[in-house]
């Protein structure tokens, strides 16, 4: 197995990043590799926890690029959930959507860092 | 030498994924926010500027502000890169002058082709733009020499030796620079300076048709002959209808004012038309007392050249006819400035 196919079962849409970053596998999982600090440090459901919302939503909109970039299709889908839910004032919605992507996104990262 | 893009993102990755997408054709240069970006833009050529907006510091939106206050937005085209989707907050980059909106997620090879055509459009304008610049100036170099050249002509047969227009260009320089500084209401005028200066210099166009036996009469002309010798105001703006394309729009119309109006006087005595006061423009009122001036300190066949002194006393004790007492005010302000030695 390798990281790439491994993703792929976990539903991140590895053809078309590649397609996205002209078929360099090697730039794309050195971008991987580099998503696993920047997801670590870029807190999203603290913020929602402690009520600051604005910062829940920049951040969660900083992830929302990245894993759209990256196609890692299922975080992509959670982080823009959250962004239009804290923008719509359904804050519940948000830590639901939170709880749901933060586990997917714990079993993406140490994928990633298996490979590293 | 290769082009420079700058990135700013306050994201490891996203500058990474650009810094890639461009690296192997531009020199790329990267900020982590606004205040950094603005000084790389300030102290570097840029060829684009792939901007995010959320960012700590200062924000792609100020970065926008920022290149529209200083003119820069003109001339680099920035390209604002986001993950933001909402439809009203996309506009506002595109109304603060970015070039376009690339919303991620992007495949990198279409950003390449949409910042290369658009830096490539960029080159080009900027070019053109400095071409068009150059023959501005080489064609209003050559205006200005055949307007001189122009007025030079007609003053030989005035048996002047071209010397009287450039004296006059000199005077309206001092004098006009001097009304706009002593007096608030002419503050607006000293963007106009260098045009009605190049205007001045055909303020005797008219007397071309003036005959050379009054022209040149060394006695006192009769009062059909000065009739006749008035003529060069309105001559003198017959024929710059004629020629209006020599000179541009703005130094056509002083020109035409200048031409006309610099014998009329304050109190109304003067000629063609009698204008009174500031009815008279005050270009018109300062090419009239230069004019004055430097008939008084030079020979004609009339007469011989009176002093500096004698000049000025008649000047200032209306024996020319009556001037403007701010006009007066800018005269005697600027004496030394003027003296003809």
């Amino acid at each position: 197995m390798s990281l790439l196919t491994e993703l792929k079962e976990m539903g991140v849409n590895t053809d078309e990043a590649l397609a996205r970053f002209m078929n360099n596998s090697a730039f794309y999982e050195r971008m991987l590799g580099k998503f696993v600090a920047n997801a670590e440090s870029t807190e999203v459901m603290s913020f929602i926890d402690s009520g600051d919302f604005e910062q829940a939503e920049k951040n969660a909109h900083t992830l929302k690029g990245v894993t759209g970039n990256l196609s890692l299709t299922p975080l992509f889908k959670g982080y823009d959930g959250v962004v239009s839910a804290i923008r719509s004032g359904d804050f519940s919605a948000a830590k639901q959507i939170m709880s749901d992507t933060l586990p997917v996104q714990e079993k993406i990262l140490d994928c990633i860092k298996k490979y590293k | 030498m290769r082009e420079t893009i700058l990135v700013v993102d306050d994201n490891e990755i996203n500058r990474d994924t650009l810094r890639f997408a461009f690296e192997d054709s531009y020199n790329v240069l990267e900020a982590e926010n606004g205040l950094e970006a603005l000084k790389i833009i300030d102290s570097q050529k840029i060829s684009a500027v792939l901007l995010d907006l959320t960012m700590p510091v200062m924000d792609g939106i100020e970065v926008l502000e920022k290149m529209n206050e200083s003119g820069k937005i003109v001339h680099i085209p920035v390209f604002i890169i986001t993950g933001e989707n909402q439809q009203d907050k996309l506009m506002k980059p595109y109304k603060l002058g970015a070039v376009d909106v690339i919303t991620k997620p992007y495949f990198i090879n279409f950003v390449q082709c949409r910042v290369g055509n658009i830096i490539e459009l960029y080159r080009h304008r900027n070019d053109l733009e400095e071409i068009v610049n150059e023959q501005v100036e080489r064609l209003s170099a050559m205006n200005l020499s055949m307007v001189e050249t122009l007025a030079t002509l007609i003053e030989f047969r005035d048996c002047e030796s071209g010397e009287h227009v450039k004296r006059i260009r000199g005077l309206t320089k001092i004098l006009m620079t001097a009304v706009c500084d002593m007096y608030p209401e002419y503050h607006k005028l000293r963007s106009e300076i260098d045009k009605i200066v190049m205007a001045s210099v055909l303020h005797d166009v008219g007397k071309i048709s003036i005959p050379d036996n009054i022209l040149q009469k060394p006695g006192r002309l009769t009062k059909e002959e000065f009739e006749i010798m008035k003529s060069h105001t309105t001559k003198g703006c017959e024929i710059l209808s004629e020629i209006p394309d020599i000179i541009d729009n703005d130094i056509y119309n002083y020109s035409y004012d200048i031409c006309r109006h610099h014998h009329e006087r304050w109190d109304g005595r003067g000629y063609p038309d009698g204008l009174k006061g500031d009815e008279i423009t005050i270009w018109s009122q300062v090419v009239a007392v230069a004019d004055v001036y430097d008939a008084l300190t030079s020979p004609r066949v009339y007469k011989a050249a009176f002093t500096h002194e004698k000049a000025v006393n008649m000047i200032t004790n209306n024996e020319c006819g009556v001037f403007n007492p701010k006009i007066l005010n800018v005269f005697n302000a600027c004496i030394d400035k003027i003296r003809r030695d």
